[in-house]
């Protein structure tokens, strides 16, 4: 069972909608106490650094999840999602994030003529071997809508590169814990691969 | 490298799809959810539906359409019409939508645009910018039936300084009449933000997108009638703009 | 014509710039071509194989019909009929969608061939009144009068599929032999299913949109009228484990030898076709519709290009000739003005000036058609035998 974070700041339901594609089966959870029975956990997000990291703190999710990672339990963030996963975010001021990747989320500076917000079809390189990338050709066009990036303090957690005026982290993977940038559910029918590879992961580099 | 788009636009008015010319004359054009899983089935970069009608009724069939769509197709969708509060782009993002369009609410309630870039992000919101050209270029809002002082191009610059992510720019006079994108404007807007621009109205053939990309700085081109009333579709006309070496989406 | 119009061009195959979804690669070949060569040096075709044979012993037997065939008469649903029959000893249900259009060596081919091989056979002839209707709107809307025809022949062997309850419906030529909506190089086993029927055979015109488009207070239009062109239920398809597919996704396709094979043991024969050299169209390419050459000419007004360069591309692809043999053919050939534009022109009601207006109207960039120089293509022995009747609105 994979279950999707409902914390108030995500659209839940593509991502529901894309497993259930692929006949993968998805609950969605919306407090911590829900979330036995979950395998591995989806941690969408849309939209505010600061708001999302208060509605976490706010609901214990912050807590439950670093404690359900530590347990060696996949947890997928996309996009902003992915944002949380770093030890602070620079929106509005320094904001601390999830603490579970080292690193940090900054407003990207991409060179002119490049635009922000990032939004559009973008290639991305995975490198490396890892499974969620399995089965995906190494240069693939998925979609991203972002202003921010992240900066892994440690290169090795990065698994897909991005270029839009500079290169940015696409995909992270450390442990169990995973990150994407793009939106896989937005994506298809690469990104629903992606989502397939998750589904079957098992928290391993 | 990030590609450029094709955005086939789905114009509605109580749940029907319709198509117009320079905003008037609309004729019902089917079933919105059939469009979707059309458009769908050939890759759309992206979706954009627009409520025409504005109405308390018209807004439900828009909400339902964008939940449809959510739920059927995996691809980004935007969606607007009649948006004027906060509540009203909440609503259509949890139908599904990843971006809201704010056209009239972006002139009489600017800002409405950074409240909701506040709480959404920035990306989440599109600024729609409707204009007329003569006998000087003017800003029409309420689905081009009221008149404003102001020049697009300024307003596109305000409203990005308020916080829209995106501006959807429609050339009132070119819509529907599939003679070609305003090249001129779209290129002074585009160079006027700094976030992307998506032109919109007079798609007609596949050279009308070639020119917009080859020809500004625009960063997304949306249409029409160039796939109702054309032999044409959104497969074809990526191979026809990667042959002028124009960065399209890759499938395969 | 002593050249073919000015366009960028496959290096190999000739087929030019307006040919839908082809692409140029840095050696100026095309995606189909490239396409090509992957089929023949790169895919397990043993293993495509041992796939399909997995694929019928699974279905063999399990309803009234091992599988569906839906069959034109034409060579390659011949050929894919006498293909499952004999190396397989399957037993089909063929079942045949009349567009309206057929010919007298189809239909002597096909009583042949259906006869000899010994087949039930279902065989469905729309309304004609709403055939009319639905040319006038889909050439109207899209320069492609054959709507009825592209839904009628993908959607109706799957509602009969659903009726009998078989599954398996097998199809025979790949969409990557024609184009790269699919190709050979995604190396994918290709689907006849509701997504191909929305990317490609509807034009982008669901059924129930032409209903709402052609019904007006003034001449109704029975929304029951469009069924036959309509998808079935996806629910109840996937309920079934229905599997739609081309033979040519498990067997590599070649129309020459398919042709040879059918014309051998079956005395399937060849036809004329409207301004195209016969000589070329020995494997009998498109001889089912007599609509084909307004269809051709559509296409030379709207792309510069038509049937003899798409048929020498073939040839060419599978070293039956190459650019220098053909090209002066396809200048030759190409572009005629077919006797069965009058015959359109009549069920339609429109005049030789609108028809004209409305094709050019959607030419594909950068091609500019000129009317000045078209040449008028012979008429094809069976010219007397087409349909006839005039709905030009009388002066």
């Amino acid at each position: 069972m994979i279950g999707i974070i409902d914390y108030g700041a995500g659209n839940l339901a593509s991502v529901r909608n894309a497993l259930d594609q692929i006949g993968r089966e998805a609950v969605v959870v919306n407090h911590p106490e829900a979330m036995d029975g979950c395998e591995r956990l989806i941690l969408p997000g849309v939209g505010s650094f600061r708001l999302a990291m208060e509605a976490l703190d706010h609901t214990g999710w912050a807590e439950a999840l670093r404690e359900y990672v530590s347990r060696g339990r996949p947890l997928l963030g996309i996009c902003l999602g992915m944002q949380l996963l770093f030890d602070e975010g620079e929106e509005h001021g320094i904001t601390p994030g999830l603490g579970l990747v080292p690193g940090r989320v900054v407003l990207m500076t991409p060179r002119a003529p490049h635009r922000l917000p990032h939004v559009g079809w973008n290639n991305l390189v995975h490198v490396g071997d890892h499974a969620l990338f399995e089965g995906i050709k190494r240069d693939v066009d998925l979609y991203f809508v972002h202003s921010y990036r992240c900066i892994a303090t440690d290169a090795a957690d990065v698994i897909a590169w991005c270029d839009h005026g500079g290169e940015f982290a696409a995909s992270i993977a450390r442990g169990s814990v995973a990150g994407m940038q793009f939106h896989p559910e937005k994506s298809w029918p690469v990104g629903i691969r992606i989502l397939e590879n998750f589904a079957d992961w098992d928290g391993s580099c | 490298m990030l590609k450029r788009r094709i955005i086939p636009v789905l114009l509605l008015s109580n749940g029907r799809m319709v198509k117009g010319r320079q905003f008037t004359g609309y004729r019902d054009t089917g079933n919105p959810k059939t469009a979707v899983r059309i458009y769908s089935a050939q890759d759309a970069d992206e979706l954009v539906f627009l409520d025409i009608q504005a109405s308390v009724e018209s807004r439900a069939a828009l909400i339902d359409v964008t939940r449809t769509a959510a739920q059927e197709c995996y691809m980004p969708l935007a969606a607007g019409g009649g948006v004027a509060s906060v509540e009203d782009i909440r609503e259509l993002l949890l139908a599904g939508a990843d971006k809201v369009v704010v056209n009239t609410a972006a002139v009489t309630d600017p800002a409405l645009i950074a409240r909701a870039a506040e709480r959404f992000g920035t990306q989440a919101i599109v600024a729609g910018v409707d204009y007329r050209s003569e006998p000087e270029p003017k800003v029409w809002i309420r689905s081009g039936t009221e008149v404003t002082a102001l020049d697009p191009i300024e307003h596109a610059m305000h409203l990005v300084e308020l916080g829209a992510g995106e501006i959807l720019l429609n050339s009132i006079d070119r819509d529907g009449m599939m003679g070609g994108y305003d090249l001129a404007i779209a290129d002074k807007v585009a160079k006027a933000v700094a976030v992307p621009v998506i032109v919109c109205g007079g798609a007609g053939n596949f050279q009308h997108l070639a020119d917009a990309f080859q020809k500004t700085a625009v960063s997304a081109a949306a249409c029409a009638s160039l796939f109702h009333f054309g032999d044409n579709n959104p497969i074809r006309a990526r191979s026809y703009l990667r042959n002028l070496d124009i960065p399209m989406r890759v499938l395969r | 014509m002593s050249t073919q119009p000015a366009l960028r061009r496959c290096a190999r195959c000739g087929l030019p710039e307006t040919y839908e979804t082809i692409e140029f690669d840095k050696q100026s070949l095309c995606n189909i071509c490239r396409g090509a060569e992957h089929k023949q040096k790169n895919i397990d075709w043993d293993e495509r194989k041992r796939l399909l044979d997995q694929l019928i012993e699974k279905h063999r037997g399990k309803s009234d019909y091992d599988c569906i065939v839906p069959f034109s008469g034409g060579k390659d649903s011949t050929f894919q009929l006498y293909y499952l029959m004999t190396e397989y000893k399957l037993k089909p249900l063929v079942v045949r969608f009349n567009h309206g259009f057929l010919r007298q060596t189809v239909a002597e081919n096909t009583e042949r061939t259906l006869k000899k091989l010994g087949v039930d056979v279902l065989e469905f002839t729309p309304n004609w009144k709403i055939v009319k209707r639905l040319m006038l709107e889909s050439f109207n809307r899209k320069t492609d009068f054959c709507w009825h025809c592209h839904t009628g022949i993908y959607s109706y062997p799957l509602r009969v599929a659903l009726m009998y309850k078989v599954p398996l419906v097998f199809w025979g030529e790949p969409q990557a032999e024609l184009t790269s909506y699919y190709d050979y190089l995604s190396d994918e086993i290709e689907y006849e299913d509701d997504k191909k029927f929305n990317m490609l055979r509807t034009l982008g015109i669901a059924a129930e949109d032409m209903h709402g488009m052609i019904d007006t207070p003034e001449d109704p239009v029975d929304i029951r009228d469009l069924y036959p062109y309509t998808f079935p239920d996806v629910d109840e398809l996937k309920a079934m484990r229905y599997c739609s597919v081309p033979l040519g996704s498990f067997i590599p396709w070649n129309y020459a030898k398919n042709t040879e094979l059918i014309k051998r043991e079956l005395g399937w024969q060849t036809d004329e076709l409207e301004g195209v050299p016969s000589e070329i169209n020995q494997h009998g390419e498109k001889i089912e519709c007599f609509m084909q050459g307004t269809r051709d000419y559509i296409k030379f007004i709207k792309r510069g290009y038509s049937r003899t360069t798409q048929i020498n591309a073939f040839h060419i692809r599978n070293g039956r000739t190459t650019i220098e043999e053909a090209q002066p053919l396809n200048a030759e050939h190409d572009g005629q003005r077919p006797p069965s534009l009058d015959i359109f022109l009549e069920y339609v009601g429109l005049t030789e000036a609108e028809f004209n207006k409305i094709t050019k109207g959607m030419a594909i960039p950068p091609y500019d058609h000129d009317f000045e120089s078209t040449r008028v293509a012979d008429k094809t022995w069976d010219f007397d035998q087409w349909f006839r009747e005039d709905n030009r609105s009388q002066p």
